[in-house]
């Protein structure tokens, strides 16, 4: 899986160390001048880690880090600060609010590599990367769980998936299932007594075969500390109770770099459907815009030249979402495309309210906006 | 004023040494040795004196202010060339690579440079207790600098020696009464 860190400093001579630092990885390193440019690259690109200067002009690094952290959507992005302020008062300041660890400048190149690797799955470039897995191909996940109504919570949760749950109640059964085969994702529940979750954590890490295997801490929502012990020891995810089905899919698909193109796009009939669900979430928006270019461009080569965005199944048109869009038509007029929108009666009348998208003409079904061209 | 100054000149000489080693060593991965230190407005410098760099290359300037029990203001000096030499050493870039893209990229090394070295420096001060905070990076570029202070508690001028060619730290500092 290709990680993306983003780092965020007004010092130019910085992000291009970052960025040499990390050249011999298979990483993307995109950059921010200040806090404000920070957050709104942290909410596009939904980095694996934020590297995070102190002082800044516009907003300086412990705004952001505040910022960021009371943001549902990216507080679980975890932050190195990386600053020439170290002191004591600094240190208690931003660990306050949630750092994974602090790096003071003068660093080593050694030593940043080090503690991000610490925290994400740091590959080196050229090292073959697993096959890139679709939505329809089956995956083994293992959950390391003692409590068996879990396990059949989360069968039951991923039912509608070709993923096939295998669930184990203690850390050596765990160990014994990895030796037979390598799952494609592992959910470690933290409350297993005496801190077994990580010290599993660390055999799977230490083994050459299962280093690479996302692996998730499950905990509940509230035991705060056993969460933060797992972070400190390494756990980059961790997926609170009661599951989130809908989100564990997403971060399991994004943390097995699964092509997960064919839940919003489809072709056949001389056509290809976008097709955007219910929930439009900022995750959602920034997944079908991440397949959005590659899979016009196929659409293209593949003789297609109608585009149909079905919005029929959204709940409700957000601001995020009239972007999506706008950035499909651009797009779609910019390959001499053309498209047409269908969507409910609630649709048509929410995007009356957003200037940009006022002047939409819908369709009421995909059939009668195929029939439009 | 100076007799009182809750930090010696021993002291901080070893400030101004450590903070430029630690920043040399760890990032440019050479050594800078002091070769001299004067006292501004001492008996064998006065103030607007001119700065103790043989060069007749146009000088670039990056400056760093910190504000607490102790304020003031780190200037580092250095010619042109030597300026360009540390950017192509801190980015791993050639000189043309650095020249095609003008000024910006050396103004900003330097600049990073000069905050890694008082960000140091501000450390040990609040290590012995002397908590401040510090301001963003500027950079001036000129032939001629002449620095006089309205109020200074102590002021320093270190001369280092790096690779054959030398640059300047300028510490100004002041105790603030209302902290």
């Amino acid at each position: 899986m290709r990680v993306k860190i983003l780092t965020v400093d007004d010092s130019k001579t910085v992000r291009i160390i970052v960025k040499k630092s990390f050249k011999s990885f298979d990483c993307d390193v995109v950059e921010a001048q200040n806090g404000v440019e920070g957050l709104a690259m942290a909410a596009k690109e939904n980095p694996d880690i934020v590297l995070l200067d102190i002082t800044m002009p516009v907003m300086d690094g412990v705004e952001m880090l505040t910022k960021l952290k009371s943001d549902p959507e990216l507080k679980s992005i975890p932050v190195i600060m990386l600053t020439a302020e170290a002191g004591r008062e600094n240190v208690m300041k931003i660990a306050k609010v949630g750092v994974r660890d602090y790096i003071v400048k003068p660093f080593k190149e050694d030593v940043l590599i080090d503690k991000v690797s610490r925290v994400i799955d740091l590959r080196p470039a050229g090292e073959s990367a697993p096959a890139q897995k679709n939505i329809d191909d089956p995956m083994d996940i293992l959950v390391v769980e003692d409590q068996p109504a879990i396990i059949e919570q989360i069968k039951s949760g991923f039912g509608h998936t070709p993923w096939e749950v295998h669930g184990v109640a203690s850390t050596g059964e765990a160990i014994d299932f990895c030796q037979r085969k390598v799952p494609d994702c592992i959910l470690i529940s933290l409350s297993i007594p005496d801190d077994a979750a990580i010290t599993l954590f660390r055999i799977i890490r230490s083994n050459a075969k299962t280093k690479y295997v996302p692996l998730f801490g499950l905990s509940v929502k509230t035991a705060l500390e056993e969460q933060q012990r797992a972070q400190q020891a390494g756990f980059s995810t961790i997926i609170t109770k009661p599951i989130d089905f809908g989100d564990l899919e997403s971060k399991i698909g994004k943390a097995v770099n699964l092509d997960t193109s064919g839940k919003y796009f489809a072709m056949d009939d001389g056509f290809m459907t976008v097709k955007l669900p219910t929930a439009c979430n900022p995750a959602v928006v920034n997944e079908v815009s991440t397949y959005l270019k590659t899979k016009t461009s196929e659409a293209v080569g593949a003789g297609i030249s109608n585009v149909i965005f079905d919005t029929q199944a959204v709940e409700s048109l957000n601001m995020e979402v009239v972007k999506l869009m706008l950035q499909s038509m651009k797009l779609c007029r910019d390959l001499s495309l053309k498209y047409a929108l269908a969507g409910t009666t609630k649709i048509v009348s929410e995007s009356k309210k957003f200037e940009e998208s006022k002047d939409w003409n819908f369709c009421d079904s995909v059939d009668a906006a195929k029939g439009s061209f | 004023m100076q007799q009182t100054f809750p930090i010696t000149d021993t002291e901080l000489e070893a400030l101004a040494t450590h903070a430029v080693g630690s920043v040399y060593s760890t990032m440019l991965e050479t050594d800078a040795t002091l070769v001299s230190t004067m006292e501004v407005g001492g008996s064998d410098c006065e103030e607007g004196s001119a700065l103790p760099i043989d060069t007749d290359q146009t000088l670039i300037a990056g400056t760093v202010g910190f504000i607490g029990r102790l304020s003031g203001v780190i200037y580092i000096f250095m010619d042109l060339p030597l300026a360009l030499k540390i950017t192509c050493r801190l980015l791993d870039l050639k000189t043309q690579e650095i020249e095609a893209e003008g000024h910006e990229t050396v103004n900003d090394a330097i600049g990073e440079l000069t905050n890694m070295i008082v960000g140091a420096f501000k450390n040990d001060l609040s290590n012995k207790g002397y908590e401040c905070r510090m301001t963003i990076p500027s950079i001036l570029r000129g032939s001629s600098f002449s620095i006089e202070p309205a109020e200074v508690g102590l002021r320093r001028v270190f001369k280092f020696d790096c690779d054959g060619s030398s640059f300047v730290i300028d510490i100004l500092m002041k105790e603030e009464t209302q902290f």
